[in-house]
């Protein structure tokens, strides 16, 4: 048997399985997600096999005028779930970048379980700490008690049912998805140039952002990335701590599939936010190889 | 002259893991002139890099002073400071091109960026990797990086540059060519170097002056023939080079060895320890020798161009000797009698113990 067959024959029996994998469980279903969203919901649920546009003309700009008049209604939620994706990724993006770096100063035997401590809230169950997000943020919450124990308010403040709300939730739930790439980058930063720099004349912001910034760079897009994606579609979060006012799009999608029973139509809004997920991960190779040239 | 650089009795103490103190430097004090290429060498913890890293700023001295060109930097915090370092592991900013590496002190000072390319041209000329410019650091190999350090601490036009154990991660040969290039490079210049080594040959090759650390303290500081030939101190002594420290007890004029063997000295009554490099010491002189010594050979290594003799004796225990290649090979266990002129006799106001 000569080399290159050997190679391929390895190559197949390595990366067979998983490859199989993918194409029938990842791959076929959502060839299935792209096919609905171009056909004509069934009145019982399921679909008529109809070619259909009107399910992304009811998001996007035009709907079927027998029934309804457009309403960009699906359309701000997307956006709403775009910003608050957004917001999230700055925010867990401010949060985790100080608290990597203090990390990866601090000695070994501190520096693991200070990780393990990031970690450590994906040993609960995230139902029952977003229930505990409730309860703080709730109007008789922990934190309205203490503002107006201490004075500082005297009516309770909405917390609960708001951007505000959604967003803190998805940055508590996230920071571990930003930290951990962030960290990566971070503990790799070479002290000594920092020293370097300082050394040939740079105040400590003009290290930061001639040094520190582009070398940790992988780390802030790879962090933001895998950030945005999940919360982007995120629907636990917004349902729990966002309640009907802050809708997401990831509301909408499980309110399409198991409720409304609209398939076609949940298709085409589930195919909505892949494509701004592409579309960013296009963006992302480009900055990558912008930075690895 | 005008001194270039001057550190004053400067203290710095450091806290250990354990919670005791230590102190890396102990009272120290030296001047610079300008143009000088002086090295501090010691042992590891010895405080010469400490003392490195005071003088850039990386660390303030608890007490003391240190100035540069006049002006006290003591309190100036690293990126004012008109001195540019050579890093041991060079350092360089591995996402920035070489050229970019090179000119980065001249970018964050806002040059224009036609005056960047020129400087940056120049000194790429300066340390041989002209044309290498748009190359990543990461493709060069260690002896180019260290050229970029070189040239990236040179490019903004130091008043000193400090250099900590800059050639230590090369390999001998590579190492040997670059301290020569150093070394030419600072007279190129004109500017003051102050190196830092624990490479005793590499201190004494390249320096004007080599000053001795241990303990956080100089120990002395002198040219390097003088600092080998006429040490102060028995640390000195016995850390630069090999040597054989005798006691010897001193009567006015004459000194006496423990065999009975004297010598005539200048110096005061009293103890004091005879220095006798191992190359001092030889077959048959001309002119008679000042002291002889007779042993029986204990070991002996080749080298190509000496042997290099451990001879057994009564009175004086192991002397090492390093004979010329050439003539008869000695072999161990065979008796020998060495001979060291007066010229090769050195005392040090010590006692050993």
């Amino acid at each position: 048997m000569n080399l290159a067959r050997r190679k391929v024959l390895q190559l197949i029996g390595l990366l067979g399985a998983p490859t199989a994998f993918l194409l029938v469980f990842f791959f076929g279903p959502l060839l299935i997600m792209l096919v609905y969203s171009f056909l004509t919901p069934g009145i019982y649920g399921g679909v008529d096999w109809v070619f259909s546009h009107l399910n992304y003309g009811r998001i996007l700009g035009w709907a079927d005028t027998r029934y309804e008049k457009f309403d960009p209604v699906f359309l701000s939620i997307f956006l709403r779930s775009l910003r608050l994706a957004a917001l999230t990724v700055v925010t867990s993006l401010l949060v985790s970048y100080p608290a990597a770096f203090w990390i990866s100063r601090m000695s070994p035997g501190r520096r693991d379980f200070a990780i393990f401590l990031v970690t450590l809230p994906f040993f609960v169950s995230l139902i029952v700490r977003l229930f505990a997000w409730v309860l703080i943020l709730r109007p008789t919450g922990f934190l309205n008690q203490g503002l107006m124990g201490t004075g500082l308010t005297s009516e309770p403040i909405e917390f609960l049912y708001t951007d505000f709300a959604v967003v803190l939730g998805m940055t508590y739930v996230f920071i571990p998805f930003m930290f951990l790439p962030l960290y990566g980058s971070i503990e790799k930063l070479d002290m000594a140039q920092l020293e370097a720099s300082a050394d040939l004349g740079a105040t400590r912001i003009q290290t930061f952002r001639k040094v520190i910034l582009p070398a940790t760079l992988p780390g802030i897009i790879g962090g933001s990335i895998i950030t945005f994606i999940p919360a982007l579609g995120n629907f636990i979060v917004p349902s729990v701590l966002g309640g009907a006012k802050v809708l997401m799009i990831g509301n909408l999608i499980e309110q399409q599939f198991l409720s409304a029973r609209n398939w076609p139509f949940g298709s085409a809004l589930a195919m909505m936010v892949m494509t701004a997920v592409l579309v960013l991960l296009v963006v992302q190779l480009r900055l990558a190889r912008r930075g690895g040239a | 002259m005008p001194a270039h650089l001057e550190v004053v009795a400067a203290r710095k103490a450091f806290r250990t893991p354990e919670g005791g103190v230590m102190t890396a430097l102990d009272g120290i004090s030296v001047k610079l002139a300008s143009a000088e290429f002086v090295t501090l060498l010691g042992p590891s913890g010895c405080g010469k890099t400490t003392l490195l890293r005071c003088i850039s700023g990386f660390e303030t001295l608890d007490s003391g002073d240190i100035v540069i060109d006049g002006s006290a930097v003591t309190q100036m915090p690293a990126h004012r400071r008109p001195v540019n370092t050579v890093f041991q592991r060079y350092a360089l900013f591995n996402h920035m091109s070489v050229a970019r590496n090179v000119g980065y002190a001249l970018e964050i000072a806002g040059k224009d960026k036609r005056e960047i390319r020129t400087r940056v041209g120049e000194m790429l000329d300066l340390v041989g990797l002209a044309g290498l410019g748009k190359r990543s650091v990461s493709q060069l190999s260690g002896g180019q990086q260290q050229r970029v350090a070189l040239a990236r601490a040179l490019a903004g036009k130091p008043k000193l540059l400090l250099l900590d154990e800059p050639l230590s991660a090369l390999d001998k040969n590579l190492r040997q060519k670059m301290q020569q290039e150093l070394k030419a490079i600072q007279r190129e210049l004109g500017i003051g170097f102050v190196f830092v080594t624990h490479d005793q040959e590499e201190a004494l090759t390249m320096s004007d002056r080599i000053a001795v650390l241990a303990h956080g303290r100089i120990q002395q500081i002198d040219a390097p023939s003088v600092l080998y030939q006429r040490p102060a101190n028995l640390f000195t002594a016995d850390f630069l080079g090999e040597s054989n420290l005798l006691p010897v007890t001193l009567g006015g004029t004459t000194a006496t060895l423990a065999d009975g063997q004297t010598f005539a000295t200048p110096h005061p009554a009293g103890r004091a320890t005879l220095l006798l490099r191992p190359e001092a010491l030889g077959f048959a002189l001309p002119d008679g020798p000042a002291l002889s010594f007779t042993g029986r050979i204990a070991e002996t290594y080749y080298s190509g161009k000496d042997h290099q003799i451990t001879l057994q004796t009564p009175a004086h225990g192991s002397i090492r000797a390093v004979i010329r290649a050439g003539g008869q090979s000695p072999e161990i266990g065979a008796d020998l009698t060495l001979h060291a002129p007066a010229i090769g006799l050195h005392l040090i106001d010590e006692v050993a113990g």
